[in-house]
């Protein structure tokens, strides 16, 4: 799966719970755990993360949104950026 | 003459008119009529404009005035009743009494109305739009949209200037979990003849930017309850049933739910409540991984503990390694100690055997013995052991410690064997007399 930020929340909590099944079913050896709560932690820290995510999204949504119906402007008026 | 013919002036007849008219109508008379325009002047008086319909076309038309008077009364009753103000497009029951002017012609002098028809009314509308959003299959279509596992980024339909708008982005911006959310305004008005349009063509811009948004929020400032009636329509209605992204409404009433209301996916009676739940939206996925974080931590935590367990029973069992040379060592020193001791201790039985031995040794030595008062008889050179073998006349030699003695027998005893038993009468008996 990629790593970028072409990761969904959707993927990341289907993963994540693909995770704590595999974690909980069986004892794991310790090597593959290590790696799986790596990669737990990975998602879990990137799912917090954009969550508090800053303006930059924003920005880039407005930006979007001027382009696909030239809008941009009118509602640029309105939020204060 | 100038009149040829006999002819009223326009005023007479107008004059006829009216009178003929208030003979025939002398009271207030109830009519039922649709509202094809209303406009308030400036002091006060409302001009409307009623007609009837039948299959979009009018079949009859008169107009109606409510004298500023009365106007300001009637208006708050029935927007006190129906929640609308009068508008084109509603259908209402006046009390009228005719006139007629004999410039303005005829009209309706409104006395009175009765909201409750109108309400009546405006609830069969909604009831018809519904049916037919029914029939058609879209009623439900919003509502199966799937709302999105994180509602972050927020189109929203409102009023700049609305108080409910700027109750609902103050909400979401300082949610205590610091969460980010994007909400842009699309503006629209909310209010009036205009807004089931404006409202229309915000979705009409926010559905070509669709991709950019989670939902689409529709909120109304929560001051009067006045004016939902577009909200009712079925242009709007079907376009939010229709809508592409799940579309919550924030209306602020707390009347019926309008036609909008019930197709959108989620009504909320206010736009803080919508703020309310879309936090409370993320926080559930937020909590979803907080859980498996959690379950994560239980799961590790176990596995490292037995891991530890086990790798301390390890290190204890490598610990007993040392333990066991030690225990080498002071065996071997023991050992050591055991081998010293076995020695001495052999040394010194062995000693004493010798010192034994010696003294046996000594004990048997023949010169001891014949020292001691023993004596050795021969007899032909042989030692007599046995008196028996001797008869008398025998020459027999005895030695002492010091000198020998040659003696003849004179007479023998039998049957006693120890040297020691031997009667000294008879041994001295045996003593040859020329010995002495």
């Amino acid at each position: 799966m990629s790593k970028s930020k072409q990761l969904t929340y959707f993927q990341a909590l289907t993963e994540l719970e693909q995770i704590i099944a595999e974690i909980e079913a069986e004892k794991t050896d310790i090597d593959v755990l290590a790696e799986k709560v790596k990669r737990a932690a990975y998602l879990i820290t990137f799912c917090k993360g954009r969550l508090r995510s800053t303006g930059e999204e924003i920005r880039k949504i407005l930006n979007d949104i001027e382009d696909k119906t030239g809008a941009g402007e009118a509602i640029e008026r309105e939020i204060d950026l | 003459m100038v009149r040829t013919r006999s002819a009223y002036t326009l005023h007479e007849l107008n004059a006829i008119i009216k009178s003929t008219i208030s003979y025939a109508f002398p009271d207030a008379f109830w009519v039922i009529a649709e509202i094809a325009e209303a406009k308030c002047n400036q002091r006060g008086h409302c001009y409307l404009d009623l007609v009837e319909k039948e299959d979009e076309a009018i079949i009859a038309q008169l107009k109606a005035t409510i004298w500023a008077y009365e106007y300001r009364r009637l208006s708050q009753k029935f927007q006190g009743t129906t929640g609308e103000s009068l508008k084109p497009g509603m259908k209402i029951m006046l009390l009228v009494v005719i006139t007629f002017h004999e410039v303005y012609g005829l009209s309706l002098n409104v006395k009175d109305i009765d909201p409750a028809y109108t309400l009546g009314e405006m609830a069969l509308r909604k009831r018809e739009v519904i049916e037919r959003l029914k029939r058609e299959g879209i009623a439900d279509r919003n509502k199966g949209l799937a709302l999105p596992m994180v509602p972050q980024k927020i189109a929203v339909i409102s009023s700049p200037t609305a108080a409910g708008y700027e109750d609902f982005f103050r909400q979401l911006d300082e949610n205590p979990y610091g969460y980010t959310f994007v909400h842009i305004l699309f503006p629209a008005l909310m209010q009036g003849q205009e807004s089931e349009k404006s409202i229309l063509s915000a979705l009409d811009t926010i559905r070509s930017a669709r991709g950019l948004f989670d939902v689409v929020v529709i909120i109304r400032g929560g001051g009067s309850a006045i004016d939902l009636s577009c909200f009712d329509g079925y242009a709007l209605a079907s376009q939010i049933a229709q809508f592409p992204l799940p579309v919550i409404t924030g209306i602020g009433h707390e009347k019926d739910d309008t036609v909008s209301d019930i197709v959108a996916h989620t009504k909320m009676k206010t736009p803080t409540a919508v703020a309310e739940f879309l936090i409370s939206g993320v926080r559930s996925f937020e909590e979803r991984i907080m859980d498996i974080h959690g379950r994560m931590s239980v799961c590790v935590e176990g596995s490292l503990k037995d891991w530890h367990y086990r790798l301390n029973t390890l290190v204890q069992r490598l610990a007993i390694a040392p333990l066991r040379t030690a225990s080498a060592d002071g065996r071997l020193m023991i050992l050591e100690r055991d081998l010293k001791s076995h020695v001495r201790q052999l040394m010194h039985n062995e000693n004493n055997r010798l010192m034994r031995m010696e003294q046996t040794v000594k004990l048997l030595d023949p010169a001891q013995i014949l020292r001691r008062g023993y004596s050795i008889t021969r007899h032909d050179r042989e030692i007599v052991k046995d008196a028996a073998r001797l008869k008398k006349g025998d020459v027999i030699t005895t030695m002492f410690s010091h000198g020998t003695i040659t003696s003849i027998v004179g007479k023998s005893v039998r049957g006693t064997k120890g040297v020691a038993r031997e009667d000294e009468q008879e041994q001295t008996a045996y003593v040859l007399p020329g010995f002495d």
